[in-house]
């Protein structure tokens, strides 16, 4: 890849680039169709339930294929009502700026794709975009349960944005680069987790209510909202509001482990053991702890969400910026 | 431009083309696939099952627009605070306190906005 | 660079088709999205400058801030009124004259970019972009910078005392 990284551009190298990123994109789907399944055995388990059982084997290995091909033998139906153009652009919008911050994640050191010297803070730009999908969906929609419910998310995800910026400060400090090869690099000897706590403790909450995971997930209350912004999409238009969904979490894991867990170095004395297996353990890691939240916390309400954004994760990543530095600024 | 630097973003453009091309593909796929068969019923806007009124383009409150504002403000904060914070090796105790001025005006926004309960949902 | 050429026209064209869009679309929400495009093309602009970080920031404020506050602010007015039909404005002489102004702004564009003098062009630009934005900002230019702030702070009580006072009136809902 670096080599590659160092060529001319050229029209070979789209077509090289365009055939990795499909590769990718198989591999993020694999993802997320296990990822799925992954989710609902441990609930299962948690909650004392069996999980699917029955679509190939024992294990359930097949329920999320039989489960998206049903989806797409689904009827798709637009509502009179709605607003076709947006109707079909939403979904789209939603989308691709998921895929998209996949980009410039640094899997592993020879596993990565484009390496551009403000990749964090493009991966949180760009993470944005996918807002306007959801409120746009929920206005084309023409339907009083979808709007509320697209505002709903929108408010959130903007409330949360700010903490989840903020905290990412405290990296960017101690490293000097907003490049995540090099807030990787910088995490050779000790990893974030452990110089900048606060910081993590903060992320990982606005991560979660960022993906809409419980206990944060007040814009799918299927108990108040039916399921909001997307009560009207079905098929394979709704597959993909949950696709972006899913490869948010597969991203958000894999920022997570970038940013605070080491990316791919290894614990300690067991260096033999390669760098791609660190990142995936550590990755599993994360994923499994969201499922964890999920299976774990009550949902919160929406007063108290909106409060514990601005009045307590707010102020407490910008405490958490001015001690870093400061204790930077005096004692290195 | 360095040769790294137009490839990466050749690649964020790649990632976009598919990230477009994946939903069009698989919806026009689908298009071949899933039956078609609309009726008026099917149709209507979905109202827990009854008969949609009024338009559903309500009106929202204005705490809203207020969170959108404050989200703004504080999004320009945080522009200003990454290349501080990527600079601060080369720029020492003086960046420190011109930031912490910087940002104590915009908390002082924040406490305003705190007293006036705009920091309250409810 | 062929390559660079092609991808500011595509750029270009995005831009001013969402500019246009923006102008003749009916709907307001159909706008905005309009604009987004615009936006988003308008980073891709500054990322052939070698400008990352403007064109970084520029999907953050102005593709994600900006337009959800302006989404929401359209959630917040009614506006079925505006969906109306279009008044046709102005007879002959008065295109005649919005035409002869363009041109002339077209022209007078045309010659001021090809005279002017960018001096010596920055080639590590694209090298710690963010770095060096951030050198030349605290070192240089924190006066300004400090204003900045006081300005942010206005904008901010300003809009709070404004929709307070919007408030009050308003039914609950």
């Amino acid at each position: 890849m670096e080599q590659l990284l160092n060529s001319v551009p050229s029209w070979t190298n789209v077509a090289i680039f365009f055939g990795l990123g499909a590769a990718l994109l198989l591999m993020v789907l694999a993802f997320v169709t296990y990822g799925i399944l992954a989710e609902r055995k441990v609930m299962g388990f948690m909650q004392g339930r069996y999980g699917p059982n029955q679509v190939g084997g024992r294990w359930g290995l097949l329920q999320t294929v039989a489960d998206v091909l049903k989806l797409l033998l689904k009827e798709d139906t637009i509502p009179k009502a709605a607003d076709r153009p947006l109707f079909i652009l939403a979904p789209i919008l939603a989308f691709a700026p998921a895929f998209m911050v996949l980009a410039v994640l640094p899997f592993t050191d020879a596993f990565q794709f484009a390496d551009i010297g403000v990749g964090l803070l493009y991966y949180i730009a760009v993470s944005g975009l996918t807002t306007i999908g959801v409120v746009t969906g929920g206005w084309a929609s023409n339907n009083k349960y979808a709007l509320i419910g697209g505002m709903r998310a929108a408010a959130q995800m903007i409330s949360y944005e700010i903490p989840l910026v903020m905290s990412v400060l405290g990296v960017v400090l101690l490293t000097g680069s907003l490049n995540l090869n090099d807030i990787v690099e910088a995490q050779k000897n000790v990893w974030y987790i452990f110089t900048q706590p606060v910081a993590f403790i903060v992320f990982l909450i606005a991560a979660v209510s960022e993906l809409n995971r419980t206990p944060f997930d007040l814009p799918e209350a299927e108990s108040e909202l039916v399921a909001g912004f997307h009560v009207e999409y079905s098929g394979f238009r709704w597959a993909f509001f949950m696709l972006a969904e899913y490869v948010y979490l597969f991203a958000m894991a894999a920022l997570t482990t970038i940013l605070f867990l080491g990316g791919w170095h290894p614990v300690m004395f067991l260096g033999f053991i390669p760098g791609p297996v660190w990142f995936a353990l550590k990755f599993s890691v994360v994923v499994f702890v969201l499922i964890w939240f999920r299976a774990t916390f009550p949902r919160l309400r929406a007063d108290q969400l909106m409060e514990l954004g601005w009045k307590v994760l707010f102020p407490v990543a910008l405490a958490n910026i001015f001690v870093t530095a400061l204790v930077k600024e005096l004692f290195f | 431009m360095g040769n790294v630097y137009a490839n990466s973003y050749l690649i964020v453009f790649v990632f976009l083309c598919i990230g477009v091309l994946l939903p069009v593909g698989a919806l026009t796929l689908g298009k071949l696939l899933r039956p078609h068969v609309p009726s008026e019923a099917k149709q209507t806007t979905y109202e827990s099952g009854n008969n949609p009124f009024h338009d559903s383009r309500v009106q929202f409150q204005v705490r809203y627009y207020m969170f959108a504002l404050l989200f703004v403000i504080f999004d320009v904060e945080t522009v200003f605070l990454y290349p501080w914070a990527v600079a601060y090796n080369k720029l020492g105790l003086f960046a420190l306190i011109e930031m912490l001025i910087f940002v104590l005006m915009l908390v002082l926004g924040l406490i305003y906005a705190w007293k006036k309960k705009v920091l309250q949902w409810m | 660079m062929s390559g660079e050429y092609l991808a500011f026209l595509a750029l270009a064209l995005v831009a001013i088709t969402g500019g246009v869009l923006m102008l003749n679309l009916t709907k307001v929400v159909h706008m905005v999205i309009a604009l987004v495009f615009t936006f988003i093309s308008i980073a891709g602009l500054y990322v052939l400058l070698s400008a990352e970080f403007v064109a970084v920031v520029q999907v953050l404020i102005y593709s994600g801030a900006v337009t959800i506050m302006m989404l929401f602010g359209i959630m917040l007015t009614r506006h079925q009124e505006e969906e109306g039909e279009k008044t046709t404005t102005g007879g002959f002489w008065r295109k005649a004259l919005t035409a002869i102004a363009v041109f002339a702004f077209g022209i007078a564009v045309y010659l001021g970019v090809y005279r002017l003098d960018f001096g010596e062009e920055g080639a590590r630009l694209h090298e710690n972009n963010t770095e060096q934005i951030g050198m030349a900002l605290y070192s240089h230019y924190t006066i300004p910078f400090e204003i900045a702030s006081v300005i942010l702070l206005v904008a901010l009580v300003g809009a709070i005392i404004l929709a307070k006072k919007d408030d009050e009136g308003a039914p609950k809902s």
